[in-house]
C-alpha cells in the first residue's frame, strides 16, 4: 500500500518535471499565432484569438531571405553528415580491423583532439579560411564540419563486432579491401551508420560559432544566425523570434522524433565509452 | 600481410590528414601566434611574453573567468543532480510506454540550436511581457528582471543551460541503471535494506562512472559556453554575463587582436586539459575504460 502511494508521487512527480520541461516549446508555438496586441495583452492569455494565424511566418520570411537560411542550413547540414560517415567509417574500419605500425599514436591523437575546445583554433582556422578565399563561401562554413572525433569513435565501436571471419573470408574469395569495406564491413554497420547521419546532421544545423565567424553577407546566412538576426533590434519582437524558432527547429524536431532511437543510441554509447 | 598494413593505414589517412589540418596544425598556430602582436596592417612581432602578462593582468578577463566559473558552479552541480533524480524515477515507473514518453520530453531541448533554447527562454524570462513574470504576478510575488539584472543574469542563463542539458544526462544515467542486475537489489532487500540504503549502496556506487563522465562533460559543455549568451545579453549587463568564450570572440573577431585572443585560446585549451588530467588522476580507479 505504501510502497503504491510512493509509486504514484514519483509517477507525477517526473510528469511534472517533463511537463515543466515542455512548457518552453508550448509557449514559444502559441506566441508565434499572436499578433503584437495578443502579447502584450493584460491580463495574459495562454492561448492566441485566431488558430491558423500564419501572419508572423509569413512575416518572417518577407523580412529576412529565410528560405534561403533553410537551405543553406540544410545543405551544409547533409553534406557534412554524408562527408563525416565516409571518412569515419573508413577510420573506425582502419582501426577497428588493422594493426599498422603506429596504430595505437594515430588512435590517441584522435582521441587528443577531443581534449581541443574548438574556440582555441578558431583565429589560425578563420586566417587559413581567408588566406584561401572562402569565407562567406559553402566551402569555408563546412571546413571545420566535414569530419567530427565521435563519428571515428563511434564507427570503430561498430565496426569492432564485425565477425573477423567474414571479413577473411572476403579476402580469400579475392575480395579488394576497399570493395571488403564496401560489401562486408558497411551492411553490417547499419544502424551505426543512421546513427551518425541524424546525430552529425543536427550538431551542424544547430551550430553558431563558426557560421557567425565566416559568414557575411546576408545569402549566406545559416538559420542559426538568421534566428539571432530578428534580435539585433531595439525592440524585441517576439511574435517574430518565437515564428523564426519554429521554423528553424521543426525540421530537427521532425528527424528527432522520428529517428529518437537512433540519436539515444548515440547518446548512450557517447556517455558509456567514458 | 604488408598489403593488409597499407591498407589499414589508407583507411584512417584520410581522418588523420583531416584533424591534422583542422585541428593539430591551428592549435600550433594559436600557441604560436600568442607571442606575437599584430599590428593593423597586418605586420605581426614577437613580443614573447608580454601578450600573456598583458591579458592575464586585465581586469576584464578575470571577471569574465570569475563569470564563467560563477555560471559553472550553479548549472553543472544543478544538471548532474536533477538528471540523477529524474534518471531514477523514470526507472522506477513500471509503464515502458510513459517511460519512454516522458523521457522523449526531458530530451526535447537537446534537439534544438542552443540559439533558438536561448530565444525561447528570453522570451519567457521578458520583463513585461514574459511568462516567469506573469507566474510571479499570479502567486503574488514582485516580477524580476531576469536577465536585465547584474544579480539574476548568471542565474538565468545557468538556467537555460540546465534545461538544454538535462535530458541527455538523464538518458545517460537512465542506460546506466538500466544495466544493472536485478539480482543486485534481490541481494540488498534479502540482507534488509530498504529503497534508501539500497540506492546509497547499490545504485550511487555502480553509477559512479557515468557520475564522473557526466559531470565532466557538462563542466567542458558550460566552460564552453557562448551561444545562449550570445543571442541573449552579449555579456550584458555591464559585463555580467561576459564568459571566456564570448571575450575571446570579441577580442578576435570585433577588436581584431589575433594574439590577445590567442592567449585566450591557449588559457581555454590549458584549462580544460588540466580539468581532464585532474579527473583522469582522481578516477581512474573508480571508472572502467
Amino acid at each position: 500500500m505504501k510502497a503504491g502511494r510512493l509509486h504514484w508521487v514519483v509517477g507525477a512527480v517526473v510528469a511534472a518535471g517533463a511537463v515543466c520541461v515542455f512548457f518552453p516549446f508550448f509557449w514559444m508555438a502559441m506566441t508565434s499565432f499572436k499578433t503584437v496586441p495578443e502579447i502584450q495583452r493584460v491580463p495574459l492569455q495562454i492561448f492566441p484569438d485566431r488558430w491558423g494565424n500564419l501572419d508572423n511566418y509569413r512575416e518572417v520570411f518577407q523580412r529576412q531571405p529565410f528560405a534561403r537560411f533553410l537551405l543553406n542550413s540544410a545543405l551544409i547540414a547533409t553534406v557534412s553528415a554524408l562527408s563525416s560517415v565516409v571518412v569515419s567509417s573508413l577510420a573506425g574500419y582502419g582501426f577497428a580491423k588493422f594493426r599498422f605500425p603506429g596504430h595505437a599514436v594515430c588512435f590517441f591523437a584522435i582521441v587528443g583532439i577531443l581534449m581541443v575546445p574548438f574556440q582555441s583554433v578558431v583565429v589560425p582556422l578563420y586566417l587559413w579560411v581567408n588566406r584561401l578565399g572562402l569565407v562567406d563561401t559553402y566551402a569555408g562554413i563546412l571546413a571545420p564540419d566535414l569530419v567530427s572525433v565521435f563519428g571515428v569513435f563511434l564507427m570503430r565501436q561498430s565496426i569492432e563486432v564485425v565477425p573477423t571471419d567474414y571479413i577473411d573470408a572476403a579476402r580469400i574469395d579475392g575480395a579488394s579491401e576497399l570493395g571488403i569495406f564496401w560489401r562486408v564491413v558497411l551492411p553490417s554497420v547499419r544502424p551505426a551508420l543512421a546513427t551518425l547521419v541524424i546525430v552529425k546532421f543536427m550538431w551542424t544545423w544547430n551550430e553558431l560559432f563558426w557560421p557567425l565567424v565566416v559568414v557575411n553577407s546576408p545569402t549566406m546566412k545559416v538559420v542559426t544566425l538568421g534566428l539571432v538576426s530578428f534580435t539585433n533590434m531595439y525592440f524585441i519582437e517576439y511574435n517574430l523570434v518565437t515564428a523564426a524558432a519554429v521554423l528553424s527547429i521543426a525540421p530537427v524536431l521532425a528527424v528527432f522524433l522520428v529517428c529518437q532511437k537512433w540519436i539515444v543510441r548515440a547518446v548512450v554509447l557517447s556517455g558509456l565509452r567514458g | 600481410m604488408a598489403r593488409q598494413r597499407r591498407a589499414g593505414f589508407f583507411f584512417v589517412l584520410p581522418a588523420l590528414a583531416y584533424f591534422g589540418l583542422v585541428f593539430l596544425v591551428p592549435l600550433v598556430e594559436s600557441v604560436i601566434g600568442s607571442f606575437y602582436r599584430t599590428v593593423p596592417g597586418g605586420e605581426s612581432r614577437f613580443v614573447g611574453l608580454r601578450l600573456y602578462a598583458k591579458v592575464l593582468s586585465d581586469p576584464t578577463f578575470w571577471q569574465a573567468v570569475a563569470n564563467t566559473v560563477s555560471l559553472l558552479v550553479m548549472s553543472v552541480p544543478t544538471t548532474v543532480v536533477l538528471a540523477l533524480a529524474v534518471a531514477l524515477g523514470l526507472h522506477r515507473l513500471a509503464s515502458l510506454r510513459w517511460r519512454s514518453a516522458w523521457t522523449a520530453m526531458y530530451f526535447l531541448p537537446f534537439s534544438v540550436s542552443l540559439v533558438a533554447a536561448a530565444l525561447i527562454w528570453q522570451w519567457m524570462y521578458d520583463p513585461i511581457y514574459g511568462f516567469l513574470n506573469h507566474l510571479l504576478g499570479q502567486v503574488g510575488l514582485p516580477t524580476q528582471k531576469w536577465l536585465q539584472s547584474l544579480e539574476q543574469v548568471r542565474p538565468s542563463l545557468a538556467l537555460v543551460n540546465v534545461w538544454v542539458r538535462l535530458g541527455f544526462d538523464t538518458i545517460i544515467f537512465l542506460a546506466a541503471l538500466q544495466a544493472i542486475p536485478t539480482e543486485y537489489y534481490e541481494a540488498a532487500s534479502i540482507d534488509g535494506a530498504g529503497p534508501a540504503r539500497a540506492l546509497r549502496h547499490v545504485t550511487l556506487p555502480l553509477l559512479n562512472p557515468q557520475i564522473v563522465m557526466v559531470t565532466m562533460l557538462e563542466l567542458i559543455f558550460n566552460f564552453k559556453v557562448f551561444d545562449t549568451v550570445y543571442a541573449t545579453t552579449q555579456g550584458g549587463p555591464a559585463g555580467a554575463s561576459q564568459t571566456v568564450i564570448m571575450l575571446l570572440y570579441d577580442t578576435a573577431f570585433k577588436y581584431f587582436r589575433l594574439g590577445d585572443a590567442s592567449v585566450m585560446a591557449v588559457f581555454v585549451f590549458v584549462s580544460l586539459l588540466l580539468v581532464t588530467l585532474l579527473q583522469w588522476r582522481l578516477f581512474r580507479r573508480q571508472v572502467e575504460y
